[in-house]
């Protein structure tokens, strides 16, 4: 979905690593045929986050910063994020915000200040 | 283990087995009342190790327990596959081994998340992993049935399961329609293969028919060509054998004369039996020419008595023709009938020994047919026979048979000829008690075939009109045929209408009128023909086959000059006419 010079991701349900796959594709995609300057993903329905998910999470947040995108995820539930540090994933170039609207916030900062350095930092 | 007591199993067969384990996973963490957190990590070590043996080994299983009366009860989980195992374990578990795909958290992060994690792997045999979670403290002893009844039906949970089991139905279903398709070409094949065969039956019985139909005609072919060419030797050597008789070339010792005499009748059966031959090759061929005249039957049968009087063997069978004087005229080829009765005689006289035989005829059908009955007291003919004997050439086994000649051409000739008359031949009959064959024939021979005498050459000039008006063609004919052979020229007009102008046009110097015809009918035409002074003057006859009431014949008498009966003899037509036109008589006998 696109949201002025955003694109809205949300992921509603339990992905398969394949279909992971097939959605960084397809939006890395979006990214250059839109041309858009953020992407913000709402992972608030997915209830486990393994090793896999959180790798395509942080490789999508690489791939769209080199098209010239910032990604920002949000709504991650407080035992996904336990269980991903746990995991030894801390989702590094990743920036994250507890809500939408917070991460919209985060985005148009972003794109005002395109050369800040992510902080990675993960409020909880 | 004593007490452990599985809840759960899932198959990791594709990806999406992968989700399918960690969401079990997660649904039964949470009915074993973990934590939302351990819930999570309960389902993410799951995932990790699912996404290795799926990847890894291709495939595995998940399966789900629990130990309630252990001291400190957990869930345990092991996820083991057939794989080739892990190689360098050690590295693994240390967590300084990186993978080449930038994975390898997999087993160390899971290890991190569950209280207890044992692998047993080994190349070549697959790796099993066992991990347990502790049950949380204070939490009920869990009702291990009812949590594995719930998650049973909680059961197929992603809509993609469901799209899968329906394509493997409909795979299925597809294979099943391929097997009826197979199915239904084969019989295709078989059906078409039974066709071409019954096609090909077809075919050959045609040409069987077509091969019968050929050999039929070659045979009526053959028996005209020997017929004709055996009696033209037969004739001479008869005409021979009746000179050597006139004793021209010499006289004849009475020896001779008697060998000739043998020699001459044998000539005449071989010359009968020629004549059968040739008759029935004519019939066969379709080439007989009827040639119908007016006649009438106890003609016919005082004809029969004369010839059959020197055959009749004297004393042991009496011959008796009927009088026949009732019956109408007829108007058929009486050669032909004759030669029917004659042949159906002498079959019934060969096979009587004593007794009688009978010639009788009755009208049928108000006289429109004509029935002749030849009834014997023979040996008779057993039922299943009595359609062969009609057969040429077949013969009836008997002693009498075997004693008397014949060529067994005698009924299918007769047969063959009521046919042609437009009737046909039956037999009754019972062993011992005698026969009886009727021929039925039309009393008057179809106008088609009528048509095939068309006029016999006239003797003397025709300067004299006859105008015959009449619906009837049999009728027209008749006069016409009655009046060959004198002067008279005979019109024929098929309806009063026509007739009238005829008349006026032509002036006959007699005209024939019938009283009852379609449209104008005889009466009104009488008084047409009286009114017209170029008519007034014919005599007109009436013919009719009515019975007139004394008041119609007293209103006729003033006009006509004569009413005739039809059926009356060919005499009192012929004169009657003769007279009214001022001849003497019949000018002349018929050729």
């Amino acid at each position: 979905m696109k949201l002025g010079e955003f694109l809205l991701v949300s992921i509603q349900v339990d992905m398969h690593d394949k279909l992971a796959l097939a959605l960084q594709q397809d939006l890395t995609d979006r990214i250059a045929a839109t041309g858009a300057r953020g992407v913000l993903m709402d992972i608030s329905a997915l209830e486990v986050v393994d090793s896999f998910i959180g790798r395509m999470l942080a490789n999508t947040a690489a791939m769209s910063r080199v098209l010239d995108a910032t990604t920002v995820v949000v709504g991650m539930r407080p035992a996904v994020a336990i269980t991903l540090v746990e995991l030894g994933l801390s989702l590094n170039g990743v920036r994250t915000a507890l809500d939408v609207e917070r991460g919209m916030q985060l985005l148009r900062a972003a794109v005002r200040q395109p050369w800040e350095e992510p902080d990675g930092d993960t409020p909880v | 283990m004593t007490g452990t007591q599985t809840l759960l199993t899932v198959a990791l067969q594709r990806e999406s087995d992968v989700v399918a384990a960690r969401q079990r996973a997660r649904e039964l963490a949470g009915l074993l009342r973990f934590e939302p957190v351990e819930q999570t990590r309960i389902a993410t070590a799951v995932s990790e190790l699912a996404r290795n043996a799926f990847l890894y080994a291709g495939g595995g299983l998940v399966s789900f327990s629990v130990e309630p009366e252990q001291r400190e009860p957990a869930l345990w989980v092991v996820v083991s596959d057939r794989g080739p195992g892990i190689a360098n374990l050690k590295a693994v578990l240390s967590g300084t081994y990186q993978s080449s795909t930038g994975m390898g958290l997999g087993i160390i992060g899971a290890k991190r998340l569950m209280d207890a994690f044992q692998v047993d792997s080994r190349p070549g045999e697959g790796t099993t992993v066992r991990m347990a979670k502790m049950l949380p403290r204070g939490a009920a002893s869990p009702d291990v049935p009812d949590i594995a009844a719930k998650l049973a039906r909680h059961a197929p949970p992603s809509p993609l399961t469901e799209v899968e089991q329906q394509n493997r139905e409909l795979l299925q279903t597809l294979s099943e329609l391929k097997r009826r398709q197979e199915e239904l070409s084969w019989l295709n094949r078989e059906l078409t293969a039974t066709n071409r065969g019954v096609v090909a039956l077809y075919a050959e019985l045609d040409d069987r028919a077509e091969r019968l139909k050929r050999a039929d005609e070659v045979k009526s072919r053959f028996l005209s060509y020997m017929s004709h060419e055996f009696r033209t030797p037969l004739i001479s050597s008869q005409s021979l054998c009746r000179l050597l008789l006139e004793e021209d070339a010499g006289p004849l010792t009475e020896e001779q004369v008697k060998q000739v005499r043998l020699i001459q009748k044998s000539q005449q059966e071989l010359l009968e039996l020629v004549n059968d031959l040739l008759d029935l090759a004519k019939v066969e061929a379709g080439k007989t020419v009827l040639r119908p005249s007016a006649f009438r039957v106890a003609d016919l049968f005082a004809t029969m008595r004369g010839m059959f009087r020197a055959v009749v063997p004297g004393g042991r069978v009496l011959l008796r023709i009927d009088d026949s004087e009732e019956l109408p005229e007829m108007f058929t080829d009486e050669q032909r009938l004759g030669q029917i009765l004659r042949n159906l005689l002498s079959n019934a006289l060969k096979f009587t020994e004593r007794g009688e035989v009978r010639l009788w005829a009755e009208p049928v059908g108000g006289g429109a047919r004509v029935a002749f009955y030849v009834q014997d007291s023979g040996i008779g003919i057993p039922v299943d026979e009595q359609e062969r004997i009609f057969e040429e050439f077949s013969q009836v086994e008997s002693a009498i048979q075997k004693r008397s000649k014949g060529t067994g051409l005698g009924l299918p000739l007769s047969r063959r000829l009521a046919a042609l008359l437009g009737g046909g031949i039956t037999v009754r009959s019972a062993p011992g008690e005698g026969s009886t064959f009727r021929v039925e024939v039309p009393a008057r021979l179809g106008s088609g075939a009528a048509e095939v005498e068309v006029a016999a050459p006239a003797a003397r000039p025709r300067d004299r009109k006859v105008l015959v008006i009449d619906d009837d063609e049999a009728s027209r004919y008749l006069v016409n045929h009655a009046l060959q052979g004198t002067r008279f020229q005979v019109l024929e007009a098929p309806d009063a209408r026509v007739g009238i102008e005829r008349a006026c046009a032509e002036r006959p110097d007699v005209i024939v009128l019938d009283l009852v015809m379609p449209g104008i009918d005889g009466m009104a035409a009488m008084e047409q023909l009286k009114r017209d002074h170029r008519t007034r003057e014919i005599p007109v006859v009436i013919y009719t086959s009515g019975v007139l009431s004394s008041e119609q014949e007293s209103q006729l008498g003033r006009h006509a000059a004569l009413i005739l009966r039809k059926g009356g003899s060919r005499e009192e037509l012929t004169d009657s006419i003769a007279s009214l036109a001022g001849e003497s008589g019949r000018s002349g006998e018929r050729p």
